[in-house]
């Protein structure tokens, strides 16, 4: 996995030290704020081109592109049966983003998102590339911000993968109109896609919410696959936790649940008080986790 | 950096989570300091009658919308875990929710919401349907000719309130000692609380504690305590609730393109509708809180259930005992079952 990750580092690591530190340096007041804030601006542009750039990154996207389109040649070629929500798609495939979403909500968002996060910091910890980051004038807390920043958009952008992949497969292979929601009710096509938005919207904040936490665990260590595995981990564990009906007291604090009232999306009323209890527990995993790994990353003797 | 500098920063994630444990812990506080609320003195008997004359006939409920929460921790051992379902069997351990809007007794919706899957049954103006996501079927309801009111218990699952209610009132009778408890805040209003306690003393239920909202007098909440048991073994009541007319849109139904559309009787009581086994009527003996049926059994059916591994050999049969209700399995192929210890089930099986 590391070795992936290499020939975009070296881009980095070279660029970083080139691209602004040193005339920064001499300058006060303002303009150091200026040039601090253009050096955190190249910081996240770097970042955003080491993110995407990765071929891990793009085989990952692959993957989530795929996904969608494997379920829409699936339901096409053995029908809708069983699953009502299976069996719309066959009849609209703007219902394709929404199964599309509850196939990956559970897993595989979750570990894509993991991956990038978990990588972070530890990654160039462990490569020794992130003494050099360290160097650009934009301090650690900046830098901390331009690594959430890139992990935010990064699960934005996979958000947007599976709603494009999902509505161009659903537009080739079935035909599209109003849409039937989990109420019975059926409402037009703008409102459908406006819902597919609203939860793209969602699931992004709950995986940026998980991401917070594979970032905060990635500031502890220099191994980045311990802290993807870990982030991980904490998924797996709180869906099992979600199954033991002793357990129920427990299941609002773990954010799988969360992820899942995505569906009241689709309820006629929107079921804004689930989700809206949803959004509050993610705000609540990004400040804790966030505080957490600025604390670590701030106060951590770097010396690889 | 020294250590005291990074103490200082330690505090910041520290105060994060103190300031998320406090907005979690700040509904309960908040209810903690305020105390009970305080409604006018009313005793037992005016509050019965109160509750009585409004609710006595069917269907004077105000305009409301809710949440209503069931939860049961009857303590029944080695019951699967059941996903949200809403066959009888799911509702006897965990926590489920439904959704509730009435308009007035010819229009009411209730919804059951699962995950990605929601169950509605609409009833508007004679016309009812019963919609389920999961299966995609409508199905319209045939009611009897002369009932324009909705049957008496709509659905296994669905259990509101005030349906409950008047269960608890209809058996509140000589054998229950009636009083009433300190005002309850349910949903966020002050409410009554009348406590219906039986006088015998093999039963296994302590009280049912009935909440009545102070204003309305709607039933908000019904809890069932067994004797012993700081929490309740069985409770159904309104998390959330507004007195205002729900919007028309939630009681119009149209079968939506694609779905099987059916007749006939609400598929919920017909298909969940627990098996009797042939052969014999199940006896009643006893009455009111002790209660015991007997029905005829046999035990082979339950051969690998994992509720009978939990069950106690006794003499003539075994007994499973839960926080609420005792059942005996009788060597001779009878079932006994009420919410008494199990000596009383073993008396009545002879």
């Amino acid at each position: 996995m590391s070795d992936a990750g290499v020939p975009g580092h070296e881009t980095v690591s070279g660029e970083m030290p080139a691209g602004g530190p040193g005339s920064g340096m001499a300058r006060s007041g303002a303009g150091a704020r200026a040039a601090a804030w253009g050096a955190t601006l190249r910081l996240l542009r770097s970042e955003l081109g080491l993110i995407f750039r990765r071929p891990r990154t793009v085989a990952m996207l692959t993957v989530v592109a795929v996904v969608p389109v494997l379920c829409g040649v699936a339901i096409r070629l053995v029908g809708g049966d069983g699953e009502a929500i299976m069996a719309q798609v066959a009849g609209n495939g703007l219902a394709l983003g929404y199964v599309a979403f509850s196939v990956m909500v559970p897993l595989i968002l979750p570990l894509v998102v993991a991956v990038v996060a978990g990588d972070a910091l530890a990654g160039e910890a462990g490569l020794g590339t992130l003494r050099y980051l360290l160097t650009a004038p934009a301090g650690r807390t900046r830098l901390l911000g331009v690594k959430f920043t890139g992990m935010a958009l990064f699960a934005l952008a996979t958000s947007l993968v599976v709603v494009v992949s999902a509505l161009v497969t659903g537009l080739l292979l079935f035909p599209v109109g109003p849409v039937t929601l989990l109420s019975g009710t059926t409402v037009p096509l703008l409102d459908g896609l406006l819902r597919i938005g609203l939860i793209a919207l969602y699931v992004t904040l709950g995986m940026v919410a998980l991401g917070t936490l594979a970032l905060a665990v990635s500031a502890f260590t220099d191994t980045a696959i311990g802290a993807i595995v870990a982030s991980i981990v904490v998924i797996l564990v709180s869906q099992v936790l979600a199954l033991v009906p002793q357990l129920d007291a427990v299941s609002p604090f773990l954010l799988p649940t969360w992820f899942q009232r995505f569906d009241g999306a689709l309820r006629e009323p929107l079921a804004t008080g689930d989700m809206g209890q949803g959004v509050l527990a993610f705000a609540a995993y990004i400040a804790i986790f966030g505080s957490i790994a600025w604390a670590r990353f701030t106060s951590k003797d770097v010396t690889a | 950096m020294s250590t005291r500098a990074r103490a200082v920063r330690w505090g910041v994630p520290a105060a994060a989570i103190l300031a998320v444990a406090g907005a979690i812990g700040a509904g309960p506080v908040i209810a903690a300091v305020q105390g009970d609320p305080q409604l006018p003195e009313l005793t037992a008997d005016q509050l019965l009658t109160e509750v009585a004359t409004r609710w006595g006939g069917a269907g004077a409920a105000p305009p409301m919308s809710g949440t209503i929460v069931e939860t049961a921790s009857l303590g029944i051992p080695g019951l699967p875990a059941v996903p949200g379902g809403t066959s009888p069997l799911a509702l006897l351990s965990g926590s489920h929710e439904l959704k509730v809007w009435y308009g007035s007794a010819d229009q009411f919706r209730l919804a059951i919401p699962g995950t990605m899957s929601e169950q509605n049954l609409i009833h508007n103006k004679g016309e009812t349907w019963w919609w389920d996501s999961a299966a995609n079927t409508a199905t319209k309801i045939k009611l009897p000719a002369e009932a324009t009111a909705p049957a008496p218990a709509p659905l296994p699952t669905a259990v509101t309130p005030p349906d409950a209610a008047r269960m608890a009132l209809a058996m509140a009778e000589s054998d229950t000692a009636v009083s009433v408890g300190n005002d309850a805040t349910v949903a966020g209003r002050a409410a009554y609380e009348l406590v219906l306690a039986p006088k015998a003393a093999e039963s296994l239920v302590r009280d049912v504690r009935l909440a009545v909202d102070g204003e309305t007098l709607v039933p908000l909440r019904v809890q069932i305590y067994a004797k012993g048991a700081a929490e309740p073994a069985f409770e159904v009541g309104f998390d959330s609730i507004t007195f205002a007319r729900p919007a028309p849109e939630n009681f119009t139904f149209t079968p939506p393109a694609g779905a099987t559309v059916t007749e006939g009787d609400l598929p919920a009581l017909t298909r969940q509708r627990p098996q009797m086994p042939a052969g014999g009527d199940p006896a009643v003996t006893g009455k009111g809180w002790t209660s015991v049926v007997t029905l005829p059994f046999d035990a082979a059916k339950l051969k690998d259930n994992p509720i009978l591994a939990g069950a106690k050999q006794v003499e003539g049969g075994r007994v499973i005992t839960t926080k609420l209700v005792s059942a005996l399995i009788t060597d001779d192929g009878r079932l006994l079952v009420g919410a008494v210890t199990p000596e009383t089930l073993e008396k009545a099986a002879g």
